[in-house]
């Protein structure tokens, strides 16, 4: 029987990257898996969770834990930091009522982390993609540390034939966004976004590949920014990067 | 007008010299930490956990853990205080001062005393403090604060120093770090000498002892709690561990994640103060348990700060920290607080206040460094939110505090992204607006005033959302070529994080203990001469000066050699230490265990072995037989004579410092030079 999985395909990427979407699902098909898209949903709240607005985090997450509870089996998310969202904070968000608290936790434990279901669930081991050129990897801070997804995207990545994968300098260190942070201390958000690009360069890597349109933005945005080509993609558009079988 | 904090970020930001200083740090004490914990023989999550464990439970049930520490360091002889806040401490210390007619203080670093802002409070009183950390002591002269809980002079470089120097001390001008070390240890030895009371503070109580264990590298921290007739230890009540073996956990983390070492130069351990029979060692100790806060903290969504064992490896590995280091960390007001980084961006809004220092929990990208590297593992990014919520007390909740403009648009975000047909809207307005702002590019140029456009374009939303296209033709997405997914478990090859776990050594066995316990304590800049009791004579004339040929020797140490050597071999070259002499080159002492793991020493205070002998001189011999070493540093800290002489230390290595731009120094306060005689059995 062929799974079926619910995308989340989070704000971020259905308004400012759709092609990342088709790319996630074109993956997800090919991984042989049916691929749902639940109307009406949004956004896992997460901006106004990191602000200190619970309330307003609150409001979001039961909009979106009302869509999903719609459906059912597996919900694929393809950002790290959304994810870790509603694994790591619904609970706490509806700490002080049990109802929702038992709704939230029931939706968080059928999430996953778009790497992280391709390569533990699915357990992937082979794609038939290619891509020459080299690439280097920014694990974004949230699927690395709050996740501890850290080795599926290196997995899925060495699957990618003809591509290079090189090591990028103090790989680990934030890019920069941070969400509201990005915002509110812009001075801070584009020092350590500095340091990224000057990483990203010394890798000698064409592109730097990442699991969380957030890290994307920032990092494109900042190559934009200084006139310079942008070069960062979601693991997904690697991985859809391949020959389609002959007619 | 921005406010002082964002004043001090961008001061910071556009200090070359300050950023050139913080990067370093960064760059060698993250390599360092990591080194370092490549050497622990048990696995770090495994310890981490356990190290959480324990102080969980310590800060759970405090009051127990409190009741049973005081209990037992009375009865030790300690004089216990108990101060509710920073005033009343401070007045207990004013009165103790007065009862000693005290003029001049020496203190070892305590970031305790910092927070109540005790040295003010003493120079306003008329008596003299001098700090006597290196660090500590040159941002004291600087009329500064520290700007980091482990090294306080984080902020300068060598010429700083040299400058401070030169103009304050009247030293010629030098970048020699090892020749301003020098004259910094020669005005604070007399200091050392001269100081009516010494004040430190406590990394940790030990409830089932009574005891106090104080770590420096540089041995301020043995000369302040040894040489002046009082010492005061400023302790927070949280500062405690149940037991020597959580103790034990806790010195093989601490050092590690403070400075890369494996441990610490100096762990002293004091139990009592001096015995009627002994020649040093302060007569009087008060331990001083300063609440200031904390028990209302423990009492808040917060209390897992309380945890925290000050090790300042989420300074260390915190990309804000890096970027403005510990002078930045200010008030609404621009007051700085004495905790900078994440811990201090936690720890300053239960102490100092909500509405003076929460925004500094909005300084963070989240990003997690911090808890990486916590080593018992305190969840900092979860409190950092929970003060951003207001979540800073049970009793009354405070507003979140997001900027105003921040506050209204995303709660209208809230409203539109929780109406899924608003949120559409929301998505096709942005384009049209946006696309009308730039109808060329991509990459929209903002203004630097909205924060994002400061150093970043923005994406223009594409022209139809992933879900719009979603409904149109999520069949056409529909792909055929599809790739079976392979059910067999994936097999971890090529996994590097999984060679790095090879490097778990195996306990070496009982026979290797000499070379191991000899490899550990070379390490540390010590020089072990292992020899045959036929051989110790000739070793130990190598190091004698050619005209005086004399060796002073602690009178267990002469008892030692009287019967290794002999009588006539003791009357040619020996000479008792039998009181305290600060000019003696090098003294000879025995030792009571030394440990292999870490290549310890562990010395007890008694009548005949006083502490200074291996404290004052600038050569310090040891003679140590080869059954006294046992394997481990637990091993080491459950020796019984700890919890019988009035004070022990382990002494690991010749006394060190790093403070002045991370450069290592040997000799400082303590001795330059450690020589082990391991007598090794006759074959």
């Amino acid at each position: 029987m062929t799974k079926k999985i619910q995308l989340f395909i989070t704000c971020l990427i259905d308004t400012l990257y759709p092609q990342v979407g088709i790319d996630v699902v074109e993956v997800l098909q090919r991984a042989g898996v049916e691929v749902a898209c639940p109307a009406g949903q949004t956004c896992c709240g997460q901006p106004a969770f990191n602000a200190g607005l619970r309330q307003e985090a609150k409001t979001i997450a039961q909009h979106t834990i009302a869509v999903f509870e719609k459906t059912e089996g597996d919900v694929v998310i393809p950002s790290g930091s959304c994810c870790a969202m509603i694994r790591n904070h619904y609970g706490e968000l509806f700490e002080d009522d049990p109802a929702w608290k038992a709704r939230a936790e029931n939706f968080a434990q059928r999430c996953y982390e778009f790497s992280e279901y391709l390569v533990d669930i699915l357990n992937i081991t082979e794609l038939e993609s290619s891509y020459s050129g080299k690439i280097t990897y920014h694990p974004s801070c949230h699927l690395l540390r709050e996740l501890g997804v850290n080795k599926q995207p290196l997995k899925l990545l060495e699957m990618v034939k003809g591509a290079e994968l090189v090591p990028l300098p103090n790989a680990e260190e934030c890019c920069g966004f941070g969400g509201v942070f990005s915002v509110e201390h812009p001075q801070l958000s584009n020092a350590f976004l500095e340091r990224k690009l000057a990483n990203i360069e010394a890798s000698g890597a064409d592109i730097v590949v990442a699991c969380d349109a957030g890290c994307i933005t920032n990092i494109n945005g900042g190559f934009s920014h200084r006139l310079q080509p942008t070069k960062a993609v979601h693991l997904a558009q690697i991985l859809n990067q391949h020959n389609p079988p002959s007619e | 007008m921005p406010t002082p904090f964002y004043q001090k970020i961008d001061q910071a930001l556009s200090d070359s010299n300050l950023q050139a200083a913080l990067d370093a740090n960064a760059e060698r004490r993250i390599n360092a930490r990591v080194t370092a914990f490549t050497s622990l023989t048990e696995d770090l999550s495994i310890l981490r956990q356990r190290a959480h464990n324990v102080r969980l439970n310590t800060i759970e049930h405090l009051d127990y853990y409190l009741a049973t520490f005081r209990k037992k360091a009375l009865e030790n002889g300690f004089i216990i205080h108990h101060a509710t806040n920073g005033d009343e401490a401070i007045r207990i210390i004013l009165e103790i001062a007065r009862e000693n007619q005290a003029q001049l203080i020496a203190k070892s670093k305590s970031m305790v005393s910092e927070e109540i802002e005790l040295n003010k409070a003493l120079e306003n009183a008329g008596i003299k403090v001098v700090e006597t950390d290196l660090g500590e002591y040159i941002v004291q002269i600087r009329g500064e604060a520290p700007a980091h809980i482990i090294t306080p002079a984080v902020h300068l470089r060598r010429a700083d120093v040299a400058k401070t120097f030169h103009e304050l001390l009247g030293i010629p001008y030098t970048e020699d770090v090892a020749d301003l070390t020098k004259a910094a240890r020669q005005v604070l030895r007399q200091v050392f000498l001269d100081a009516d009371i010494g004040i430190s503070g406590v990394n940790f109580g030990v409830a089932e002892s009574g005891l106090i264990c104080v770590l420096t590298n540089e041995g301020n921290g043995r000369m302040v709690t040894t040489l002046p007739k009082v010492h005061i230890a400023l302790m927070g009540i949280e500062r405690l561990v149940p037991t020597m073996e959580d103790l034990s956990l806790m010195l093989s983390l601490l050092p590690r994640s403070a400075t890369g070492q494996k441990i610490t130069v100096y762990t002293s351990l004091i139990r009592a103060p001096r015995q009627s029979t002994e020649i040093d060692g302060s007569l009087e100790r008060h331990i001083i348990l300063i609440d200031n806060g904390r028990s209302a903290m423990r009492q808040s969504p917060l209390s897992e700060a309380l945890l925290c064992i000050r090790c300042g490896a989420c300074l260390n590995a915190c990309p804000v920290f890096r970027e403005i280091g510990g002078h930045a960390y200010v008030s609404r007001n621009g007051v700085h607080t004495p905790y900078p980084g994440p811990i201090g961006s936690v720890v300053s809004t239960p102490l100092f206040g909500y509405h003076e220092f929460g925004h500094l929990a909005r300084a963070s990208s989240l990003c997690g460094a911090c808890r990486e590297a916590c080593p018992v593992d305190i969840n900092l990014p979860d409190l950092l939110l929970r003060i951003r919520a207001g979540k800073v007390s049970n009793e009354k909740a405070e507003k979140p505090n997001p900027p105003e403009i921040l506050k209204w648009g995303l709660k209208g975000f809230a409203f539109v992204a929780s109406h899924a047909h608003l949120f559409n809207l929301a998505q096709k307005g942005m384009r049209l607006l946006t696309s009308m702002i730039s109808p060329n590019s991509q990459w929209l140029r903002i203004p630097a005033w909205t924060g994002w456009g400061y150093g970043k374009d923005f994406p223009r939303p594409a022209t139809q959302t992933f879900q719009d296209i979603w409904k149109k033709q999520s069949p056409q997405i529909n792909h055929t070529a599809s790739i079976n997914p392979t059910t067999k478990t994936i097999s971890h090859l090529d996994d590097p994080s999984e060679k790095l776990d090879n490097k778990n050594a195996h306990p070496t066995p009982p026979a290797d203990l000499i070379h191991q316990f000899s490899r550990e304590l070379t390490a540390l800049g010590g020089v072990v001469h292992i020899c045959q009791p036929e051989a110790l004579a000739s070793e130990i004339e190598s190091y004698l000066d050619p005209e005086l040929n004399i060796l002073y020797l602690s009178q267990q140490a002469h008892q030692e050699l009287r019967s290794l050597l002999g009588e006539v071999w003791l009357e040619k070259h020996a000479r008792q230490y039998t009181k305290i002499n600060p000019d003696l080159p090098s003294i000879m002492t025995t030792a009571v265990a030394a440990c292999a793991e870490t290549g310890s020493l562990l010395i007890c205070s008694h009548p005949e072995s006083p502490l200074t002998a291996s404290l004052l001189p600038a050569t310090h011999f040891v003679i140590l037989h080869q059954d006294q070493i046992v394997p481990t540093l637990s091993d080491l800290l459950h020796h019984p004579r700890i919890q019988e002489a009035s004070s022990s230390v382990l002494i690991s290595g010749p006394s060190r410092t790093a403070d002045i731009e991370m450069t290592l120094t040997i000799g400082v306060h303590g001795p330059a030079q450690l020589v082990v005689f391991l007598l090794v059995n006759n074959q």
